[in-house]
């Protein structure tokens, strides 16, 4: 029995040493002095530990540019799809309405074209829209992306509150538009913020969309960047891995935050269906 | 009629106020049914009434308008378009003149003919079949030891997962291009110094296409597993301890009690995880197109990919459009019973 255990303990430290490498690897060659990156033989603690790679990845040109405009289209993505999935989803569950099934059959099967198939009509129906190469066009498309995710989850938090509450504000006299913004809305914040975390990443993290569209240097955002960064200057690594950190942090830190109750929405939604 | 214009308009402090309003309008009428002063603020309140409803019937269709322009606009009419566009021939000329000219089925005629075609789908079918085989072998293990670990363990595991889910996908493939870099990647370095597979000083993994192949599989396991493994993981703790116990009564070895209490209590869950990550493997394109961009010589050209290339790079935007259709209609083969739950779930809605 003791032996079994230790047999479980170490699998798992086994486990938890291969699955952290990656990263332990990119933070330990971020801190890294310069000049030891390109060594032979490579060292496992970043000693003397050096700041540099973040000042040389922060001090690239237009570095500010690319992170303003990865925030632009990150925060109008996810209060933008917030608030128009929040309506649709008030409309889905408190209303009985023709084409109230149709519109969710529609929300369900465009949720199966998988994305990378859409790249090229996207692009040109943008391109003859003259959004290509705008920071509105790109936004538009990660919102409709995460639509119909967000439409269905919050249809599912808004499943969860009782509308005894909002019948009994009515009776008192609210109108339906003060219910929704006094009781429902309150209500329903924590599934909100919940579900903000898939715009946010959708929209933080797309790659291909943004290379494909954002012609212009400036226009690019922190992946595109990121990209054109290890293709262009192929052997700075410090510089490519400290940006990689500094990109990928606030993510981490996100998921860390909101660990428990992404497990939890996932499979909450996947026993319910 | 100010009062029923607010009704209209009904919102914030008006709304709240109104519930004043129809006790005076009642008010009257309670007194004097008959007389016409009481008619008049009867019928008053039936049109306030009926315009109320008016407007209840119009709001569920005004809070759902913004979400459906959207979707139709930004996903469903280029789903259209991308059936449309793949029977024209959309070149380059298509592009700048803005005139289209209809080819039929020449662009799938083109596709199918091309000597490519058979390798990219076996490819593209093959690399997804083992990236989804190895994350729920690999997710289910970790699953299962996750439920038999300490809790300091078990925290410590679950962080690590985080860590590697929450990795953005372009961030983690560029590690992953440090971590193989052929002279100064600490991969090399490790094999060599451990001597566990010869000399791989100067080994550049992405030179063959198979140890192309296995690096990029590689990549997107470790990303794959985390929400497999998690998601597995908190279906497995609802499973009540004294199932197994009553199957380990019954003389039921673990292999026994895994096969007959484990999988079907965790078949809903097995199934959902396991169309999702079919969906997400045949779809990988970020990390293939970042590392390999198809390479070496077409070697890890996918799907995806090759459209792509079809499409951006020789400009011929026709035969791209025809190969993603081919692709998502084999998506839609390869998760129809998938397809048809979610259809069954529309219908129960």
């Amino acid at each position: 029995m003791k032996r079994h255990k230790v047999a479980l303990n170490a699998a798992a430290a086994l486990f938890c040493v291969l699955w952290a490498f990656p990263v332990y690897w990119m933070v330990n060659t971020a801190f890294k002095p310069y000049g030891r990156i390109l060594s032979p033989t490579p060292a496992f603690l970043p000693i003397p530990l050096s700041l540099g790679n973040f000042a040389d990845a922060i001090h690239k040109p237009l570095f500010g540019t690319y992170l303003r405009n990865s925030l632009i289209v990150t925060a109008s993505v996810v209060l933008l799809s917030l608030a128009v999935a929040f309506f649709a989803a008030t409309a889905l569950t408190r209303f009985r309405f023709l084409g109230r099934r149709g519109f969710l059959i529609g929300v369900l099967t465009v949720q199966m074209v998988p994305q990378p198939a859409l790249l090229i009509p996207l692009f040109l129906t943008l391109r003859s829209a003259h959004l290509l190469n705008t920071l509105i066009g790109l936004t538009l498309t990660y919102v409709a992306f995460v639509l119909p995710f967000t439409i269905w989850t919050l249809r599912g938090f808004l499943h969860g509150v009782p509308v005894e509450i909002e019948e009994a504000a009515m009776v008192d006299g609210a109108g339906r538009m003060t219910v929704i913004r006094l009781i429902l809305l309150p209500l329903v914040a924590p599934g909100v913020i919940a579900t903000s975390v898939f715009a946010f990443i959708t929209a933080w993290n797309d790659y291909v969309y943004a290379y494909v569209m954002m012609k212009d240097q400036d226009k690019y955002t922190l992946p595109v960047w990121l990209v054109s960064f290890s293709t262009s200057t192929g052997t700075d690594y410090g510089g490519l891995i400290a940006a990689s950190s500094l990109f990928a942090l606030p993510v981490i830190v996100f998921f860390m935050i909101i660990q428990g109750r992404l497990v939890e929405g996932m499979t909450s939604g996947a026993v319910k269906e | 009629m100010p009062r029923s214009e607010r009704g209209v308009s009904g919102e914030g402090a008006a709304g709240v106020l109104d519930p004043a309003s129809p006790a005076q309008d009642r008010g009257p009428a309670g007194q004097g049914p008959a007389g016409p002063e009481g008619k008049r603020a009867g019928r008053r309140a039936a049109r306030r009434r009926r315009g109320g409803r008016g407007r209840d019937r119009a709001l569920p269709y005004v809070l759902l308008a913004p979400a459906a322009l959207i979707l139709a606009l930004v996903l469903g009419y280029p789903l259209v378009r991308l059936v449309l566009i793949s029977m024209q021939d959309y070149g380059l000329r298509a592009l700048f003149t803005g005139t289209t000219r209809w080819n039929g089925a020449a662009n799938y005629r083109a596709v199918l003919a091309d000597g490519q075609f058979g390798a990219v789908l076996l490819r593209t079918l093959v690399f997804c079949a083992a990236l989804a085989a190895g994350t729920l072998v690999i997710g289910l293990l970790v699953a299962q030891l996750m439920g038999r670990l300490g809790r300091r363990m078990r925290t410590a595991v679950t962080l690590c997962l985080i860590c590697a889910w929450a990795m953005p996908n372009v961030a983690a493939t560029l590690v992953w291009q440090w971590l193989f870099q052929p002279t100064y990647g600490v991969v090399n370095w490790l094999i060599t110094s451990t001597r566990l597979a010869g000399d791989y000083a100067q080994h550049d993994w992405l030179a063959g296409p198979h140890s192309a192949f296995f690096v990029l599989w590689l990549l997107v396991v470790w990303q794959s597993v985390p929400f497999v493994a998690l998601t597995l993981h908190a279906g497995l703790s609802q499973i009540p301890r004294s199932y197994y116990e009553a199957a380990a009564l019954a003389g039921a070895g673990p292999w026994t009690g895994f096969r007959l209490v484990t999988v079907p209590l965790l078949r809903p869950i097995l199934l959902l995880v396991t169309i999702l990550s079919v969906i997400w493997d045949f779809n990988v394109f970020n990390q293939i197109w970042i590392l390999t961009q198809g390479g070496p010589n077409g070697a890890t050209s996918t799907l995806g990919i090759w459209s792509f290339a079809r499409a951006f790079s020789s400009q011929s935007f026709g035969q791209g459009a025809a190969i993603a259709v081919v692709s998502v209609a084999l998506l839609l083969v390869l998760t129809a019973s998938y397809v048809r739950r979610l259809v069954r779930t529309g219908e129960q809605l």
